[in-house]
């Protein structure tokens, strides 16, 4: 694989988003309030229960686990669906597939500047204010480096996802409701909303055997549970993998069949 | 003639980013911005009577669509004074809209998923048309145009000359003291043009609205304007009769030609050879006859005053000299005349 | 020319959303999958409350019928600026491409005009489940209901709306000036989402920022206290229709000041 073709996408992609300084600064600030929000609301939850942790989940647990989801989501959105779909409308997407490079890694590499930047801009900042809101409450040690492989994962993971949503707007011209169902589906079935741990007992077990909770859950569960043995840690990663890979070759192979019924009618 | 349009020394200028290149630049621009002045429109005069058709022309950037952003009353000139049937539109936006009518480049102002006859309805309810204009309106447009196959379908669906015509009729609806047409002929086929050009012309003649006419389309200035006012740069170079432009520019036809030598479409050999042949020309030709030689892309751009000097005999010399692959011959176009002008100061 | 009267421009409205609805119904599959993506998005919201619910019984003194109160309350109140106000979130690709412009030239009021364009029908299905959890947790609280509570219920709710549509026109017409401002308004509509929680979790700063500076708490908090807890009901809950107007006059403005100033990009 060519390394300097894919890291040009990447450049460009860099650059594109930082002519855009005011955003940056609203995008923190944003974030900001967000993260005051959820501190007030899970504060006032916890101040309503006579006990300390409440499904295993102490005060600092929640609050790190859900503002690192809101920023983990913040990044890893990249509204791919809406992308392809309007490239679908609008007929650019036939420049796009006839670039000598195949559609999906195109769109991938394209997307990735954007990615490391918005990691830049709004995780680091939002993880910085956790641990000092919490005191440190994150374990920072051998969790982090697993932590974002995880991360890639999911990155990997959540990408397949969408692709595989944008595909089915070959279809449909309704972007906005194909998106809106992925996004509400992703966001509550992988935790992101509501810790998976609070979710009631049968709900939970049929969630932690689809695909979305190796988005947050598990890489959020690998940086705050620092103390989960490594055999732990590598059995969650390994259901990354499969899911990664798993969704990737179906994203893949419903694309390349879409497009060849796309072709066929001429559409 | 009373003045319709009066523009005493408009003058507008934008504040525009400069960008710096590259990623350390786009690191600077996030700290620091720089900004340039750009003056899109410096110091314009210009008075127009009602039921003239003027041509305003003028290459891309030019300053032909701000100036008719300020007429429209859109943007507020940064001085000089502009007044529109009486109203200075940057203030009185609504009521001046209530008495021109817009057609904006190639930007459908009709609603897109509507018939268009469901688009005329409101149209007639927001420019309050009474009745009785409206149905004179509608029958007037069917004498001129085949609307039926159109009022029923959706703009979205329509072809690009369809929808230019919908747009046309839609500006001319609430009967308008002025209607502005930015490039209306814009990427139709010729058939079109002319179709677009007799309509423009009718509902000039009949209803006597003043039009004014943007174009990069000679062929549109000559069948429809008796007036011209062109601008360059912002600057007003020429505002006067078509018939004195046509003295200076009329005859003059240019002649493209592609030679044998130029195989490779090296655009240095092509100078070469351009210059070679120019000075060839003058040996042969002297003073008024002999034609300018410059070149675009592929072509050598041979500009020919028939009446001094035939066409033919300028394609026989160049016979004479080298091997012509491929040749056509074309009418002068806006950038030429621009020229012109300049060389020659009309 | 005659004058513009409200008469005159409620019956242009009328006939363009009859005209856009006729339209839309042609596009029955598009209409359908939003319409799914919307009540699933209603769901999801739904499911979570009652997940946090599960877990904690009450919030600092507010229970779960009292919370979902709020919460029908705020989804009802969000319906105008889903349906009547949708097109500023197009707002930002029309100034972008140069098309905003189109609307700059009708003889009537620019603002209305350019809403006039979108009536976004989904926001109906908000409006059924808002007013199916209002009714739900109203009799579970036993609210007594007189007609003067009901058109209570309705001023305030009204009130409620004027916030949300402002805080979206002002995050809109931010686009005026600064280049792809998606950003804020993404932002913006997610601070809906916390309008439904009861102001007094939060400290006195942030009760004071919330109020004062990003009048969440006007979504849902002050105007439902009237209904809610008709003896607690403090001022501001008095004064918020009053400071509604003002507040959507402001965004009114600020969005025409930006939309006069717009140069448009080139050309």
């Amino acid at each position: 694989m060519n390394v300097k073709k894919h890291l040009t996408l990447t450049r460009a992609g860099i650059i594109e988003s930082l002519q855009f300084r005011l955003s940056s600064l609203v995008i923190i600030a944003g974030n900001f309030i967000y993260l005051i929000i959820v501190y007030y609301l899970w504060k006032a939850i916890y101040a309503s229960v006579d006990t300390e942790s409440v499904n295993g989940m102490t005060f600092s647990d929640t609050l790190i686990y859900l503002v690192l989801a809101t920023s983990l989501f913040g990044f890893m959105e990249m509204y791919l669906v809406w992308q392809m779909g309007r490239d679908i409308q609008s007929g650019k997407i036939i420049l796009d597939i006839s670039k000598p490079m195949k559609y999906m890694p195109f769109m991938f590499w394209s997307l990735s500047g954007s990615v490391v930047m918005s990691f830049i801009m709004t995780f680091i900042p939002t993880f910085v204010a956790v641990y000092f809101l919490t005191n440190g409450a994150i374990h920072l040690g051998i969790n982090i480096l697993f932590f974002l492989i995880s991360v890639v994962f999911a990155i990997i993971i959540n990408f397949s996802i969408d692709f595989f949503i944008g595909t089915v707007c070959l279809y449909t011209e309704s972007i906005w409701g194909i998106n809106i169902m992925k996004e509400v589906i992703v966001l509550l079935l992988s935790g992101a909303t509501i810790p998976i741990a609070f979710f009631p007992e049968p709900l939970k077990t049929i969630v932690l055997y689809l695909p979305f909770q190796s988005i947050y859950n598990v890489p959020l569960t690998i940086l705050t549970k620092s103390e989960m043995p490594v055999e732990e840690v590598f059995k969650m990663m390994l259901t990354q993998v499969f899911w990664a890979a798993a969704a990737m070759l179906i994203s893949s192979l419903f694309w390349k069949k879409s497009l060849k019924v796309i072709t066929v009618n001429g559409g | 003639m009373d003045k319709i349009i009066e523009i005493q020394n408009a003058t507008k200028e934008f504040k525009v980013l400069n960008r710096r290149e590259g990623l350390r630049g786009s690191i600077k621009d996030l700290f620091s911005r720089n900004y340039n002045i750009v003056r899109a429109v410096n110091d314009i005069s210009i008075e127009i009577g009602s039921g003239e058709i003027v041509g305003y022309l003028g290459p891309n950037g030019a300053g032909k669509s701000t100036t008719i952003k300020m007429m429209t009353g859109v943007l507020e000139p940064t001085s000089g004074k502009i007044l529109v049937n009486g109203n200075v539109p940057y203030k009185n936006r609504t009521k001046n809209a209530q008495e021109i009518g817009v057609v904006f480049g190639q930007r459908s102002q009709l609603w897109w998923s509507l018939p268009l006859i469901e688009s005329f309805k409101i149209l007639k309810d927001i420019y309050q048309i009474e009745d009785s204009d409206y149905n004179k309106m509608m029958e007037f447009y069917r004498s001129l145009v085949d609307i039926e196959p159109l009022l029923h379908k959706p703009v979205r669906q329509m072809s690009l000359g369809q929808r230019t015509l919908s747009d046309i009729l839609a500006a001319f609806l609430h009967n308008p003291k002025v209607v502005f047409l930015d490039e209306p002929t814009i990427g139709l086929d010729v058939s079109m043009k002319s179709k677009i050009r007799v309509l423009i012309q009718a509902l000039n003649c009949e209803k006597n609205t003043t039009v004014i006419l943007t174009t990069h389309d000679m062929g549109d200035v000559d069948a429809l304007c008796r007036r011209v006012v062109i601008i360059d740069k912002g600057k007003m170079l020429y505002d006067n009769d078509i018939d004195h432009l046509k003295n200076f520019f009329g005859s003059y036809r240019t002649l493209k030609i592609r030679l044998d030598e130029i195989c490779d479409r090296d655009e240095k050999t092509l100078k070469e050879i351009s210059q070679k042949l120019s000075e060839e020309m003058s040996e042969e030709f002297s003073g008024d006859k002999n034609p300018a030689v410059s070149t675009d892309n592929e072509w050598i751009n041979v500009l020919v005053n028939e009446d001094k000097l035939a066409v033919m005999d300028a394609l026989n010399f160049i016979q004479t000299k080298h091997t012509i692959k491929d040749m056509k011959l074309e009418e002068i176009s806006t950038e030429d005349v621009i020229k012109k002008i300049y060389e020659g100061g009309v | 020319m005659k004058k513009k009267t409200i008469g005159f421009y409620l019956k242009i409205y009328g006939k363009i959303l009859s005209q856009d609805l006729k339209s839309k119904m042609s596009y029955r599959a598009d209409f359908i999958i939003s319409t799914i993506g919307m009540i699933f998005t209603n769901i999801s919201g739904f499911i979570s409350f009652w997940i946090l619910f599960k877990n904690f019984p009450s919030i600092m003194g507010w229970t779960y019928n009292e919370m979902l109160f709020l919460y029908g309350f705020s989804l009802i109140a969000l319906t105008p600026v889903q349906c009547l106000f949708d097109n500023n979130w197009n707002l930002r690709m029309h100034v972008y491409s140069g098309d905003f412009i189109k609307y700059c030239f009708r003889p009537i009021n620019l603002f209305f005009y350019y809403m006039s364009e979108v009536f976004d029908i989904k926001g109906l299905g908000q409006l059924a489940f808002g007013i199916g959890t209002l009714i739900y947790s109203w009799n579970r609280i036993g609210i007594h209901t007189t007609p003067l509570v009901i058109l209570k219920t309705v001023i305030f709710l009204i009130t409620a709306s004027l916030f949300m549509i402002a805080i979206m026109n002002l995050a809109a017409s931010t686009c005026f000036r600064i280049i792809n401002s998606g950003y804020i308004m993404v932002m913006s509509s997610r601070f809906r989402d916390y309008a439904k929680y009861p102001i007094s979790i939060f400290s006195p700063v942030f009760r004071f920022i919330f109020t004062f500076i990003i009048p969440i708490a006007f979504i849902a908090y002050y105007p439902g206290l009237v209904v809610l807890r008709p003896d607690e009901v403090p001022l501001l809950s008095w004064l918020s229709p009053l400071i509604g107007c003002i507040f959507f006059y402001i965004s009114y403005k600020v969005w025409m000041k930006g939309a006069t100033s717009y140069n448009g990009t080139g050309s």
